[in-house]
């Protein structure tokens, strides 16, 4: 019984790992085979960490540039080209 | 695989609000203060964009923790902020020894990995080992990932990479988006026929 359990985790497992990795960066230019999945979990964590590291340099250049502008009156305009794209 | 076109509208909506709560556009604020007010309204929208998952629940707890942050979370989650910053009712936080749980955790993966390598004792332990090294240092990336193991840690990563990934790209689009009106001034200022008519005034 635990086996059978065991099994069926083990499909998912491999199934999620294979996912991630069609996510990666490095992947999708390749369009590289089954890579192992301690290498996969390494670059998800690398992938992660430059995420991160966008996320934080765009809230540098979005703050200097908010730092001029009347944030209140542009918004509306704004927002309606956004949801409109 | 990516994110929806409702969670990028959520986003947007979340992001924006969060800006006028926190007052990003005030002169009043240093380059440092608006920074970190952009990069908290930007986590704070990504995870009410994306609803209720492990990593947006562990995300809004690990923001709570600041104390710089709790106002703002406060302001923008409403009555929704003493729900959604205490840890859930029967999450066990137990006192163990780290010695015994970190025993369980190498026999809990020793047996999962078993199954993966077969082929190979020597190469086996290492591959085995070399996963659960790379497993806990993706459990300290993704939020929430601590309490989480095999198949719900990679769920939750998958959900949280796609998230991200459209939070870079909005918050990229949004910078265009302030961008072009500066971009569009500065081509006006330099086009050859403006040029000429003011020569002939």
């Amino acid at each position: 019984m635990s086996s059978r359990r065991s099994r069926i985790s083990e499909e998912e497992i491999t199934e999620l790992i294979s996912k991630l990795q069609s996510l990666l960066p490095e992947t999708r230019r390749r369009g590289a085979s089954r890579a192992s999945a301690a290498k996969v979990l390494k670059e998800t964590c690398n992938y992660i960490k430059s995420l991160h590291r966008e996320v934080d340099d765009l809230s540098d250049r979005l703050s200097e540039l908010m730092a001029t502008m009347d944030v209140d009156s542009a918004q509306a305009e704004i927002v309606r080209s956004l949801f409109r794209s | 695989m990516q994110a929806t076109k409702s969670f990028e509208q959520a986003f947007l909506r979340h992001l924006l609000r969060g800006f006028r709560l926190s007052a990003v556009s005030y002169k009043s604020m240093s380059l440092q203060e608006r920074k970190s007010a952009i990069k908290l309204s930007a986590d704070v929208a990504m995870a009410s964009a994306r609803g209720s998952r492990k990593w947006t629940r562990g995300l809004i707890t690990k923001l709570s923790r600041e104390d710089e942050h709790r106002s703002f979370l406060r302001l923008i989650l409403g009555t929704e902020y003493g729900r959604r910053t205490k840890p859930r009712h029967g999450s066990w936080k137990i006192p163990r020894s780290k010695k015994i749980v970190r025993r369980s955790l190498r026999v809990c993966s020793r047996r999962k990995n078993n199954l993966r390598a077969p082929h190979g004792v020597k190469s086996g332990v290492l591959a085995r080992t070399l996963v659960e090294k790379r497993t806990h240092a993706l459990k300290r990336l993704v939020p929430g990932g601590e309490s989480l193991d095999g198949c719900s840690l990679l769920d939750e990563a998958l959900d949280y990479v796609i998230s991200l990934r459209a939070q870079v790209d909005l918050m990229q689009k949004l910078l265009t988006t302030f961008e072009a009106p500066k971009l569009r001034a500065l081509s006006k200022c330099t086009l050859p026929e403006r040029k000429a008519s003011f020569v002939g005034k």
